[in-house]
């Protein structure tokens, strides 16, 4: 399910992205200034905590509502900070020194927690409901912890009593409202910068950004780990403010609650979960004491309509009236990436001494199935390699076992020369390997220009605070949007696209990673004939103008006779017939087995073999 | 050391009584229903409810069966069914879902622990030393319930087209298997499950609107691990139940509480399966 993003940003500029967001913090500052002396105490002293949960509801929405990451354990991080202060406080004493080794310790546990936690959710293959498993079995044992820890950590009760800054409770409404408005601002401009685009299209298709070379689990972590420290310094000042600190703030309950604001807010924006959880927690404050179980009872019901029928909270309501109230303010003002010709990197020409691929003796088998047995060829720079063969020949997995190094039984796969032993889809596209599913795969609510933008991550690393007017792609690539009328259309979303369009989109996102090697499954499904004669041009360009390496897997024999330079024919698992392009398709082998005669051709297999070799 | 052995046996066989409805959802919809606390709580209830009636303790197993399939028909309909294509949101609506009941239950009973008299009193002797009875009681509903489930799986139609929908629901589909007929079912049957669970902990557990919840976690965990197999979620229950009491004995209460999360989090891990095929 696609939601769109970020509902409620305010269009980015190109010239000066930081100047809305900053103007923004900087009135949101001198508003919280006027409130911290006009507003009633108890109110402030809500708004406090508030503030400060707001500030982690915001980590849960940068790694659930944006990323896909549904997390329960912010809660624990958010606790971790707090029990440093607590801890140090009691045990040792306050003082300023004190203060700010609790704020070192509180974020250096929450960081290595973090590490741990990364180390066992996000792994190459993981499954998302993994990942919050991980997350929700965290806060659980972080209380167990606390309560095991007896007079050391208050166990049950908590820590209370203990002293800490001697500060006006305004200053405090002030410190906790600067530091919400700060995170604010610097996640906004991270999320319409062009890295933060990285995170909707980790969201929207996991798969496809391995493919594009991007290393999905490390970048996860990573954003785990920020989260955590975050959540870890909310938790520091928490502890700081009320100079108390229970395992309530720790659990897992509390981590749910979270997600439930940022849901009620609205996911995949900024605003929406920091209004959600300011109301709800605000009007909890003030409301739970005259209906205790009621109140509860109504954010259950909210929260479970939400979730069912307005899967992107109530953010896209509170944006429609901002637009309401507001009519006349410029619409996405943002001018369309222009794409223009990267600089050819210097071509490392000691490759050239090896095939472009080598597959020797590859076995795929499941269990005592076997699917791939024994292919051995060569392909080299230049060459346009089709594979042919009946449904279930082989012919995708032979693709994945090239493109992703855990994917085959036996044998071995060079690429260039270099053996990919068991390497990651991502670190064989460093390698020079690039593939194009055989289903058109793209990030459906990015942007053509944010899409191949998320391609160019690895060759180029995007910026992460604003958005570049231009991108530099490699010429093929440029040929490739030239040639189907997509660079003109850069600031379209993918899930308007046509199915050739898309199909050309991913094509160009493949080749924008500058590979040497494409492996192309079934480009021309579902094309129209004109499509289909434009992407065969484009074929015989890559591999005789730019010198690439081309395996391309067809079901359309005449297709493949147009624009190959080889064609090897795959039945049941084997290479049966590896040769020039009149010699494969005259064959009467191949016609046998597209007629289904299994075993016609076995006897003239080695034969054929050994003449069909370049 | 008959005892420690009783014990592991015993707890295998509740965490298998509660975890087995949860595992039908699991398997068949690949969805986690958070509400499984919720119907272990209704079923709870349910047995001070028979208990305020004056009828035999007997009673509420059929009973708490009964409300939590009715419940089940409503939360399948309005809740679980639009979110078949979000199984993430699946959990989240679950567990609000979870909350809403808790509430309800408190605003009717209060927050208050209920007694509930237990069925039948006190210990027998087993092989020379003495044990609950009920305990050993439940030993034998397990079993029931996992004949029960793998008579209603291999020996009825439904079941059939219910198994046909785990291996590969396209395909069932696509011979004219109503999938939505068989999740449906599955989803009542799974709920009414927990309920009658939450009915048979009474007299080992207190009963109160939250009780549910500290199950919740436990359950989940060996549901991930089993897939959705009985038999994997029998031995699931065996291997990490049993450890769960063995940290508990010999090394402390708090750490056999984790044992289970802990455990089944790092198997997950390393062995992504799980205990299904292994």
């Amino acid at each position: 399910m696609a939601d769109p993003v970020s509902s409620i940003s305010i269009p980015t500029a190109t010239t000066a992205p930081w100047k809305g967001p900053v103007a923004l913090g900087v009135a949101g500052l001198v508003v919280l200034a006027v409130c911290s002396v006009a507003m009633p105490t108890f109110l402030v002293n809500n708004l406090i905590r508030a503030f400060l949960y707001a500030a982690v509801a915001l980590t849960v929405d940068l790694l659930w509502g944006y990323t896909g990451i549904l997390t329960f354990g912010q809660s624990a991080f958010f606790g971790i900070g707090a029990y440093a202060a607590g801890l140090i406080f009691t045990h040792l004493g306050f003082s300023w020194g004190y203060a700010a080794l609790a704020l070192v310790a509180g974020i250096g546990v929450a960081w290595a927690v973090s590490r741990v936690v990364g180390w066992l959710a996000f792994y190459h293959g993981a499954s998302p409901l993994y990942a919050s498993v991980v997350t929700l079995v965290l806060p659980i044992v972080l209380v167990q912890g606390i309560y095991s820890g007896g007079e050391f950590t208050g166990s049950s009760s908590g820590l209370s009593g203990f002293d800490s800054f001697d500060i006006p409770i305004e200053l405090w409404f002030f410190i906790a409202g600067a530091f919400l408005i700060v995170l604010a601002v610097m996640a906004w401009l991270f999320v319409s910068s062009d890295a933060g685009r990285l995170l909707v299209a980790i969201r929207e298709n996991e798969v496809r950004c391995e493919y594009l070379g991007i290393d999905v689990s490390r970048y996860k972590a990573r954003l785990m780990d920020t989260a955590a420290v975050i959540a870890a310094l909310a938790g520091f000042l928490f502890a700081c403010v009320q100079m108390v600190v229970a395992p309530e703030y720790a659990g897992f309950v509390f981590g749910t609650e979270l997600v439930i604001w940022v849901a009620l807010g609205g996911r995949g924006s900024l605003l929406g979960p920091i209004v959600g959880t300011m109301l709800i927690d605000v009007g909890s404050a003030y409301l739970s004491g005259d209906l205790p179980y009621i109140w509860t009872l109504l954010v259950g019901i909210a929260f479970v309509v939400v979730i069912v029928a307005m899967p992107r909270g109530l953010a896209p309501l509170i944006a429609g009236g901002v637009r309401h109230l507001v009519p006349r303010r410029r619409r996405a003002a943002a001018v369309p990436v222009a794409f223009c010709s990267a600089q050819a990197r210097a071509q490392d020409h000691a490759h050239d001494a090896w095939p472009a691929l080598s597959v020797h003796d590859v076995q795929k088998h499941f269990g005592s199935l076997k699917v791939l047995d024994g292919i051995t060829f060569d392909a080299r720079a230049g060459e346009l390699l089709s594979l042919i063969g009946p449904n279930g020949a082989g012919k995708s997995t032979l693709m994945r076992c090239i493109a992703d190094g855990a994917e085959r039984s036996g044998g071995s796969v060079k690429i260039s020369g270099t053996e990919i032993g068991t390497l990651a889809p991502y670190d064989c596209v460093a390698l020079g390997v690039g593939r194009k599913f055989q289903t058109a795969t793209v990030f459906e609510s990015l942007t053509v220009g944010e899409a191949l933008r998320i391609a160019r991550h690895r060759v180029a690393p995007p910026s992460r605070w604003r958005r570049e007017p231009t991108l530099a792609l490699p010429q093929p690539a440029l040929d490739v949007l030239r040639t189907t009328g997509l660079d003109r259309m850069s600031d379209r979303e993918c899930r308007y696209l046509s199915h050739g369009q898309k199909q050309a989109l991913e094509l160009a996102m493949v080749l924008a990673l500058e590979p040497h090697t494409v492996l192309l499954d079934e480009p021309t499904a579902g094309l129209t004939k004109q499509e289909r004669t434009q992407i065969g041009e484009i074929f015989v360009a890559l591999s005789s103008r730019y010198r690439m390496c081309l395996l391309l897997v067809e079901h359309d024999l005449d297709f493949v006779q147009q624009i190959s330079s080889r064609i090897v024919v795959l039945h049941q698992g084997r290479i049966v017939m590896d040769g020039g392009v009149d010699e494969v398709v005259g064959s009467e082998l191949v016609r046998a087995v597209y007629a289904g005669e299994s075993h016609a051709g076995e006897p003239r297999v080695g034969e054929l073999n050994s003449e069909g070799q370049p | 050391m008959l005892n420690l052995g009783l014990d592991v046996v015993t707890t295998a066989a509740i965490l298998f009584i509660v975890s087995a409805g949860l595992l039908m959802i699991f398997g068949v919809m690949k969805i986690i229903n958070f509400s499984h606390g919720a119907f272990l709580t209704l079923g709870g209830y349910s047995s001070v409810i028979v208990g305020h009636a004056g009828l035999n303790w007997w009673w509420s197993v059929p009973f708490a069966l009964l409300t939590g399939f009715v419940l089940g028909i409503g939360v399948e309909r309005f809740i679980v069914r639009p979110l078949y294509a979000r199984p993430l949101d699946a959990i989240l609506a679950t567990w609000g879902l979870g909350i809403i009941v808790g509430q309800i239950i408190t605003l009717v009973f209060g927050r208050e622990v209920q007694m509930v008299v237990s069925p039948v009193d006190g210990a027998i002797a087993v092989f020379g030393g003495h044990y609950s009875v009920y305990r050993l009681i439940l030993v034998g509903v397990a079993v029931l319930v996992a004949l029960a489930l793998g008579g209603l799986l291999n020996g009825t139609r439904l079941g059939l087209q219910t198994r046909a929908v785990i291996m590969n629901e396209s395909l069932a589909r696509a011979l004219g298997i109503s999938s939505a007929r068989v999740r449906f079912m599955t989803f009542c049957t799974g709920a009414a499950l927990a309920s009658a669970a939450g009915a048979l902990i009474t007299p080992l557990s207190s009963v109160d609107p939250n009780m549910g919840v500290p199950w919740i976690v436990g359950a989940f965990m060996l549901v991930l691990v089993s897939g959705s197999s009985l038999l994997s979620l029998a031995l699931a229950s065996l291997v990490l139940g049993g450890a769960q009491v063995l940290v508990s004995t010999f090394v402390n209460p708090v750490l056999g509480g984790l044992t289970i999360a802990v455990l089944a989090a790092l198997l997950l891990r390393l062995r992504p399966e799980g205990f299904a095929r292994g």
